[in-house]
């Protein structure tokens, strides 16, 4: 029980640095990684509620399975889009 | 065993400090994939291993992959200079925020869940490992919907104009490691794939690890994928959509309901759907690193 608390305690910690992060920075790079520390952290925080005295609830382990996998395609478009507007920040086309 | 938790929980927060805080791109990106392996670990002792494979292989794996491409492409890291009251304002919704998280849900009383329902029904699922049969059987339709999330954020990136994936050949110890690597990859993907039905493991997890030994003969120029072998990538990753979308179709002409496996057969059924899957998750996965080729100047 006190080690689900802890990852638990440390999924709130983690949830809590992203959102700072993502309040106060402008890089658009440090936001999409503020981006997937704080789902990292939400994935965290409900496998620890998950947990129960037999075994693991199944169903959030599929929620967060099927998070991480949304997560990087959401992440791949994310930089592309980070990296098509810093080239057309500089007036030119990135071929 | 507690002073390992407290430690692996310290690490964990260490290392975010790093992804989420460093002064270099690089730095940033180099936290961030320990501390996904960490979480990894972290999510082991929590029980729930299918979850720790795929945040391994996909969330710490090929999302540093990516982060690590496009810190070589974007610019130094832009600073804001702001004022003291914004850092003030952010601190303290963030600590009202994670604070009332965890006290909630601390307290609530999750642990009963689904559990027993799944294990009542597990017999029924053709499958022995509850989280597969969550994702292929009980919730089939949450699933199907994730490939066209996938789908759909693909085409986003295949659109967008690309440079070149990998401006510099790597050096001479590249080859003996690609030998070892590639075909590796492709026997772990394989293993996982199948006993995912009964132990951890399962599409997500094999198309990832397929995807890094596709990726190692990427990088290191093996496998540039030329505009033909791009389409047939496409295809591949649109072949696990489509593939999926027939499979539930057809069981709603066989069982008469939308993806309810004929009975007897539920294994069958989510093995062969899990391999397109596999398949079309590593090409996916592969593109996304790599965006289209153009035909164009080649």
């Amino acid at each position: 029980m006190t080690a689900t608390l802890i990852y638990m305690a440390a999924g709130a910690v983690l949830a809590g640095l992203s959102l700072y992060r993502l309040a106060t920075t402008g890089d658009l790079f440090a936001r999409i990684v503020g981006l997937n520390v704080l789902s990292v952290a939400l994935g965290a925080i409900l496998l620890a509620a998950a947990r129960g005295p037999d075994g693991t609830d199944p169903v959030p382990q599929a929620f967060v399975l099927t998070g991480i996998v949304v997560l990087v395609a959401v992440t791949a478009a994310l930089l592309a889009l980070a990296e098509t507007l810093a080239g057309a920040g500089k007036g030119s086309r990135n071929d | 065993m507690l002073m390992f938790d407290v430690l692996l929980a310290l690490g964990v927060v260490g290392t975010a400090v790093f992804a989420l805080f460093g002064k270099d791109r690089f730095v940033s990106v180099a936290g961030f994939m320990v501390m996904g392996l960490l979480i990894a670990l972290s999510w082991l002792r929590l029980g729930a291993p299918d979850v720790a494979l795929a945040e391994a292989a996909i969330g710490a794996g090929v999302t540093g992959a990516l982060f690590l491409r496009s810190a070589r492409r974007l610019g130094p890291l832009e600073v804001r200079r702001l004022s003291g009251l914004h850092h003030a304002a952010a601190i303290g919704f963030a600590a009202i925020f994670s604070g009332v998280l965890f006290a909630v849900l601390s307290q609530s009383n999750l642990s009963e869940g689904l559990t027993p329902m799944v294990a009542d029904r597990l017999w029924d699922s053709g499958v022995s490992n509850p989280v597969t049969a969550v994702l292929l059987n009980f919730r089939a339709w949450d699933t199907l919907l994730e490939i066209a999330v996938l789908f759909a954020a693909l085409a986003l990136v295949v659109l967008l104009p690309r440079r070149p994936v990998w401006p510099t050949p790597l050096g001479d110890l590249f080859l003996p490691f690609a030998r070892i690597v590639a075909p590796l990859s492709v026997v772990i993907a394989g293993h996982l794939l199948w006993q995912g039905a009964s132990a951890p493991g399962g599409a997500f997890q094999a198309g990832a690890v397929l995807s890094g030994g596709l990726l190692v003969l990427v990088m290191g120029r093996v496998f540039i994928p030329q505009a033909m072998r791009g389409n047939a990538l496409v295809a591949i990753a649109a072949g696990g959509l489509v593939g999926f979308c027939l499979a539930a179709l057809a069981a709603e002409i066989l069982g008469g309901a939308f993806l309810a496996y004929p009975d007897g057969a539920d294994k069958a059924w989510i093995v062969a759907i899990e391999a397109a899957l596999t398949l079309s998750i590593a090409a996916t996965l592969v593109l996304l690193f790599t965006g289209l080729p153009r035909r164009a100047h080649s």
